[in-house]
């Protein structure tokens, strides 16, 4: 198995994709941000069994009171998660009596349960921003540097360092890119949590980085006259297997959690699971064969007769 | 041998501790108090139990300027503790408190219920002040009504349906009006500037004639503003009017202002309009002035100078009263101003009160009894209940917020959603482990089974440190936990893939295990460095935000990370080698997953 010579076809399919999500990002209004990002308040609603609601309900009531700038999303089990401008303490109570009145008019409002209730002022949510703009490029040039200093021993371990920080982007773009198909088209939101998942992925790109890494690192050393791209080559089949156990484990876990674990961290779940197949991806297709395409300087383009 | 054993007895001697402190649901050991209620007595974040997540913003402005003011350490402080005796004391539960970064407090209600209740208790901008209240005030001059303000100045009759009778159509006189009751009074043109002053004016009046009703009712006497009216035509007009005497005519600049019809006035007569024309005269000039019912007069005494209050009981009525302790600053004024209104009394007769407002509105108004110079005093009342002197010792208590706070986030998790939400986590946390054991068991045998053995054992250790620490377990912290598990079956998998490698080269098992580690331990090390720099920058990212639940993610993920090593390179290197050991080792089949008969012929031919 030459996965080395056929590195184009993994750099074709990162980037089939990655394209649509790119595309969705372009086209506005990309992500849809959540309250932790923009302040606001959004709260979830759960309402009695007896009561039949769509979303469609809620969206035309929340106009006609006025909230026309609101989001409705739907948890199932008829409980509904609500953004809306900042309230306070009466205009939330307002709120939920007035839905209750209008669309579970036999209740009182007791039974309309308030699972959740979040609010955060414009200035929390502008510090959010930056904060994480600066998270994620500390984790990135933190990782950059610590490579870089573990592989001083091989030639070049710049490129080490930078190849992983590649992969690392390619894994960020398809997580993002995902999350703005699934804003645009089921009104999904990012949050703190999103964000949370997404410097995990970091995270764990990077540790399954290193493994193909630390496996070529030391065979650089031990086959010092073989060709860079046979060792790389041998270093990846000679890991792939611990890769493919390795994501395999987390993803029964993951999915075990996304299946019967509670609806409040899916969205969060979901991106680890997708960070997680990206991750163990990118690490043989991306960072790996950026390696050897840095070595050799050139990508193979196929069917190109040499 | 022996070094094995000694780790053995390490590692047994680390599950009977941990599954001691697990297992033991309160840990209580000289002052050292861990556990609770809880799963595993486990502390439990907000998402897990409920509750509610406030954030609040300290800002200070300058009274003088009105820019920004830092805010001290000791005042943050002072506020942590302020808000904490008033939650404490509502019964609400135990807040838990936290000051982050210079001037925000991060206040976690774990369980509550009621988050309003809890907010209105933490109150936004509560400040207590003590002002002296004048109960005999003397009459001000309005200066900002001037005679260029004043276009004309009549006397009419005013009907009750808004109407002035020297202005009546023919078609408003018919049968029905025919009844309508007329008041003479004063009718007074405007500049546009004049008329918008003297509306506010009248509607000041109608709001301090409204309060004094309320008051009354409730026994409390309180005179209303008046508005001294001074016309000098012909002769002089005086009369004093209290609210809601005066009328604005329909869109326009022009007041009635109605006569007293009792003798309250200052000319001790009942006129009518044209007695009142004829005292206008041609040129009249027409002043007022505002007699206030009382004034509240700053001393400089607030809730900061207030030392303690407290409800108790009459020590010989046994009737509910609060008690106020002042600090020597609150002493001192404190005596000034009771002795003051004392000896006032005992001279001239004029009893004034010591006005007590809360944010701006008046809590209660006791008079003063004897000069009070020793800093403590109480309170009595006629209308005093228990509940009601626990409550205004409360709210004194609660003036003493020495900086205004505002909310700027917050998070409410319903106490039902969080228990379903643990529930969910733990059934699928423990579906998701048993997979993983199961298939680290089948596909690696003999060292998966190890690996599935120190996973648990791994698992044990976590629970336990984050019981001991303690760590806040979170919805996130939850994944991260599962997480780290992921990253110790990997520790484990990277290691029995480098053990595979050196016995199909024909090692022995004992040295295939101990190379197998060695080679595997770079790759661990660096993938769980990487792992440890991210979260020590999501706790850094956490501690700028103040999100615990982020803070709760990076510190369960690190530690998850660390004893994941520890898992891999302690317990399962031990337990192979004790197994290594026995008989079970001699059959290579055990340790090799899969293509044993192949690695048998690697082996036979590289021997």
């Amino acid at each position: 198995m030459n996965l080395v010579n056929n590195r184009f076809w993994f750099f074709f399919i990162s980037l089939l994709v990655i394209s649509p999500g790119i595309v969705f990002l372009i086209i506005a209004p990309g992500l849809k941000p959540g309250i932790d990002f923009t302040g606001g308040s959004s709260m979830t609603l759960l309402f009695p069994e007896t009561v039949q609601i769509s979303q469609q309900d809620l969206r035309d009531e929340l106009t006609f009171l006025d909230f026309s700038e609101s989001t409705v999303q739907n948890m199932g089990d008829n409980s509904f998660f609500i953004r809306t401008k900042e309230l306070n303490e009466e205009e939330k109570d307002n709120l939920i009596n007035n839905l209750t009145i209008k669309l579970a008019p036999n209740t009182t409002p007791d039974y309309v349960l308030l699972q959740g209730f979040d609010l955060v002022s414009p200035v929390v949510a502008q510090e959010t921003i930056l904060n994480a703009f600066w998270a994620v490029l500390a984790a990135a040039i933190g990782i950059f540097f610590y490579i870089w200093w573990a592989f001083r021993n091989v030639p070049s371990p710049f490129r080490y360092g930078l190849a992983a920080i590649i992969a690392l982007i390619h894994d960020v773009i398809i997580v993002i890119g995902i999350f703005a198909i699934l804003g645009e088209t089921m009104d999904i939101e990012v949050n703190t949590m999103f964000l949370i998942a997404l410097l995990t992925v970091i995270g764990y790109s990077v540790n399954d980085t290193i493994v193909i890494f630390d496996k070529i690192r030391e065979n650089v050393l031990l086959y010092a006259n073989r060709p860079f791209t046979e060792i790389v080559n041998l270093s990846i089949s000679e890991t792939i297997g611990r890769s493919i156990n390795t994501s395999f484990t987390l993803l029964i876990t993951l999915l075990a959690l996304i299946l019967f674990g509670g609806t409040t961290i899916r969205e969060f779940l979901i991106v680890l699971l997708i960070g997680v197949i990206a991750g163990t991806y990118s690490s043989i297709g991306i960072a790996s064969q950026v390696l050897v395409t840095w070595e050799q300087r050139h990508i193979p383009i196929p069917f190109r007769k040499k | 041998m022996r070094r094995n054993f000694r780790a053995l007895i390490l590692i047994a001697i680390l599950v009977i501790l941990s599954a001691t402190a697990l297992g033991v649901q309160k840990i209580s050991v000289n002052g050292f108090e861990r556990g609770g209620d809880t799963l595993l007595g486990l502390s439990l974040g907000l998402d897990l139990q409920g509750g509610s997540h406030l954030v609040y913003q300290a800002s200070l402005k300058d009274p003088e300027t009105g820019s920004p003011v830092s805010v001290s350490v000791d005042q943050m402080e002072s506020l942590v503790k302020t808000i904490e005796r008033r939650i404490n004391s509502s019964g609400l539960g135990e807040p838990i408190i936290q000051i982050l970064g210079n001037d925000r407090l991060l206040i976690q209600l774990p369980g509550i219920t009621d988050s309003g209740r809890a907010k209105s208790l933490i109150g936004e901008t509560a400040r207590l002040e003590f002002k002296h209240r004048v109960t005999k005030v003397d009459p001000v001059l309005i200066d900002t009504i001037t005679a260029q303000d004043i276009i004309s100045v009549k006397a009419d009759d005013w009907r009750a349906d808004g109407k002035l009778v020297s202005e009546l159509n023919p078609a408003d006189i018919n049968e029905n009006t025919q009844s309508i009751v007329t008041f003479p009074g004063i009718i007074v043109e405007f500049s546009d500037s004049g008329s918008n002053t003297f509306e506010k004016l009248t509607l000041a009046l109608e709001d301090s004639l409204t309060a004094a009703i309320e008051y009354s009712q409730k026994g409390d006497l309180r005179p209303p503003d008046v508005l001294n009216v001074n016309i000098e035509g012909d002769e002089v007009l005086r009369f004093s009017i209290a609210g809601g005497r005066i009328e604005q005519i329909e869109n326009s600049n022009r007041f009635m202002i109605l006569l007293p019809t009792n003798s309250g006035d200052v000319t001790n007569s009942i006129l009518t309009s044209s007695e009142a024309n004829q005292k206008i005269g041609a040129t009249p000039q027409l002043s007022f002035e505002l007699l206030k019912g009382y004034t509240d007069e700053y001393i400089g005494l607030s809730g900061d100078d207030l030392e303690s209050a407290y409800p108790s009981q009459h020590q010989t009525s046994g009737a509910p009263i609060v008690n106020i302790e002042f600090d020597d600053r609150g002493t001192k004024l404190f005596g000034e101003l009771t002795t003051a209104i004392y000896s006032q009394k005992q001279v001239t007769g004029q009893e004034d009160q010591i006005a007590i407002i809360l944010d701006g509105e008046e809590l209660i108004s006791p008079v003063v009894q004897a000069p009070i110079t020793m800093g403590t005093a109480i309170i009595q009342g006629a209308d005093f209940t228990i509940e009601r002197v626990k409550d205004l010792s409360l709210l004194l208590e609660s003036g003493r917020l020495p900086v205004p706070i505002n909310l700027i986030q917050e998070r409410d998790v319903d106490a039902i959603l969080g228990a379903d939400s643990l529930k969910k986590s733990v059934t699928a946390g423990i579906i998701g482990l048993s997979l993983v054991l199961l298939f680290m068991t089948l596909y690696y045998r003999v060292p998966g089974l190890v690996a599935a053995i120190s996973l648990i054992i791994y698992a044990l250790m976590v629970l336990t440190l984050f019981k001991m620490i303690p760590i806040t377990l979170t919805l996130s912290g939850i994944a991260a936990a599962i997480l780290s598990i992921g990253m110790a079956v990997d520790a484990n998998i990277l290691i029995f893939e480098r053990m595979k490698d050196e016995l199909r080269v024909g090692r022995t098992t004992l040295s295939a295990i101990n190379i197998g580690f060695s080679r595997a331990w770079p790759a661990i090390r660096d993938g769980n460095v990487s792992t440890l720099i991210t979260c020590a920058i999501l706790y850094w990212f956490a501690d700028q935000l103040g999100a615990s639940i982020v803070q709760g993610f990076a510190m369960t993920l690190a530690i998850g990370v660390l004893m994941s090593m520890f898992s891999a390179v302690v317990i399962s290197r031990t337990l192979l080698r004790v197994l290594v050991s026995t008989p079970l080792s001699r059959n290579v089949r055990f340790f090799l997953p899969y293509s044993g008969e192949k690695t048998t012929k690697n082996q036979s031919s590289d021997n």
